[in-house]
């Protein structure tokens, strides 16, 4: 997997890297995509868990996929089992849990899944694009 | 309970007092209000008794008179009365007056209040599950009202400014509205008990609040109101027997979802309203004991088990009943039957 590395190009401007953004609230979804795309990255958008696995199952997607942000109360899959679908079979993929419910049984559970940030909304700006920046490292050690 | 004949009472005195027991005894089946008397045409309780269509006098003997009265019982507080009655009462009644009747009326204004806090107590223990739901509605348009903040310290195109500050006054009035449902839901209920309330939009007020206590993402909804479903109660006590109910429907399709079908009809003067799940279902030897107090299938700290046996006290008190039709693995669909009030045409819509 040595061969990917971030800091790819994508119609010619430097891209820092690829994020998959889960969330059903579109507004969030844009909001999030508005505040990653100003640092750089390419932000990828799926309304449910079961989009997601579509998403991150989709041509270059498997391999080009740097980072997923993840809600967890969502429709049809929710973030829970995406998060279980994550680790189970893209365990080099890191995540990010992004939710409106802060508990901390919850965070914790996560957190020893793998997961590497656990945020509550809502959360600034700088903030989210430094866990994604600690994610992305975390993708680079996981290649070495 | 025997189902002998009504008791026939009449009440005496119309203060604060005459107009409790009005509203009480009125909603006992087995009691039948003769009438009610007052020197005051205007005090309260014969006011009320106007409403309730129970004959009020200001004249005693009317009711004294009366020879088919089993009980009559005196609030006026007046040692002139206690005399009269003694002397012209006629020869089957009993008399509760003085000292008795004081106490009859504190054991009912106690039982009120209990029952009120009951049902405030087991309403706020609910709203302690709301949380997560809470959490979620509010903190959606928090991240997003912060997200585009951020961005317009230094957004320089003029229309996106305009756009997303529009968007964040919407996302405030969203979570502003929130709180506004769950502030007149949370709150003690009216003491109104006859006014007019329409069950389609208490339904949908219901949904709104049940979704805090359970997700309904995976839940289809049907709806079919028949306009015109109008029933006579407390508007906020109808609220909160249709917010249990939902709930629990929902609860029973928890994890595997389903269909809610919320469902009016109006028939024979009667509204029927029916919620039905497609969810776990009740198993038959349980059903008998799903109203009674403490009856809960939930975890140790998950429900108070009074959420149905309140229900059941609130249809009683509205005159309506309620029936059960569950399957296990099928779902189960309740039916409250009340007494079309548009019929009766009287009180005012709530």
């Amino acid at each position: 997997m040595g061969e990917f590395k971030s800091g790819f190009f994508i119609g010619g401007e430097a891209c820092e890297g690829r994020v998959l953004v889960v969330d059903d609230e579109p507004d969030i979804r844009k909001v999030v995509k508005m505040t990653l795309q100003k640092a750089g990255y390419e932000v990828l958008e799926a309304e449910n868990g079961e989009k997601a696995i579509e998403v991150i199952n989709s041509g270059e997607n498997r391999l080009l996929l740097d980072v997923v942000i993840c809600d967890i109360r969502m429709p049809k899959i929710n973030g829970a089992e995406a998060v279980a679908y994550f680790r189970a079979n893209y365990p080099r993929v890191p995540l990010i849990v992004l939710t409106g419910f802060p508990d901390t049984d919850m965070a914790t559970s996560f957190l020893r899944q793998g997961v590497v940030d656990y945020l509550v909304k809502p959360v600034e700006g700088e903030k989210l694009r430094s866990a994604v920046a600690r994610a992305l490292e975390q993708r680079e050690l996981a290649k070495l | 309970m025997d189902r002998t004949d009504p008791t026939k009472v009449a009440i005496l005195g119309a203060g604060r007092g005459g107009r409790a027991l009005l509203e009480l005894l009125h909603q006992i089946p087995s009691i039948e209000i003769v009438g009610i008397a007052d020197r005051d045409p205007d005090a309260p309780g014969m006011q009320r008794a106007r409403e309730l269509q129970i004959p009020a006098t200001t004249h005693v003997p009317d009711l004294t008179g009366n020879h088919g009265v089993s009980l009559i019982m005196d609030v006026t507080g007046d040692p002139e009365m206690e005399r009269y009655l003694h002397a012209h009462k006629p020869p089957a009644a009993d008399i509760l007056s003085g000292s008795a009747s004081r106490l009859l009326w504190t054991l009912v204004q106690h039982e009120s209040t209990l029952e009120a806090e009951l049902l405030q107590s087991e309403k706020l223990a609910g709203i302690g599950s709301f949380a997560a739901g809470i959490a979620h509605d509010i903190n959606n348009p928090l991240q997003l009202i912060l997200g585009l903040a951020e961005n317009l310290t230094e957004e320089q195109d003029l229309a996106a400014v305009h756009e997303q500050a529009h968007d964040i006054i919407e996302a405030v009035k969203r979570t502003s509205a929130i709180c506004r449902d769950l502030t007149r839901y949370s709150r003690r209920a009216s003491p109104h008990q006859d006014l007019l309330v329409s069950v389609n939009e208490k339904l949908d007020e219901a949904l709104k609040i049940a979704r805090y206590a359970a997700s309904l993402h995976d839940i289809d909804m049907v709806k079919q109101y028949q306009p015109g479903a109008v029933v006579k109660g407390n508007p906020d006590e109808l609220l909160h027997v249709l917010v249990n109910l939902i709930t629990n429907a929902v609860h029973a399709m928890e994890l595997v979802g389903g269909t809610l079908t919320l469902t009016t009809t109006l028939m024979d003067g009667q509204v029927h309203v029916q919620i039905s799940d497609t969810g776990c279902g009740i198993p038959p030897d349980k059903i008998s004991e799903i109203f009674e107090p403490f009856f809960t299938t939930k975890a140790p700290g998950k429900g108070t088990g009074l959420g149905l046996y309140n229900v059941k006290t609130i249809v009683d008190k509205m005159h309506g009943t309620i029936a059960v039709d569950s399957h296990v693995d099928k779902g189960t669909t309740l039916t409250l039957i009340f007494p079309n009030a548009e019929l009766a045409g009287q009180g005012r819509l709530s």
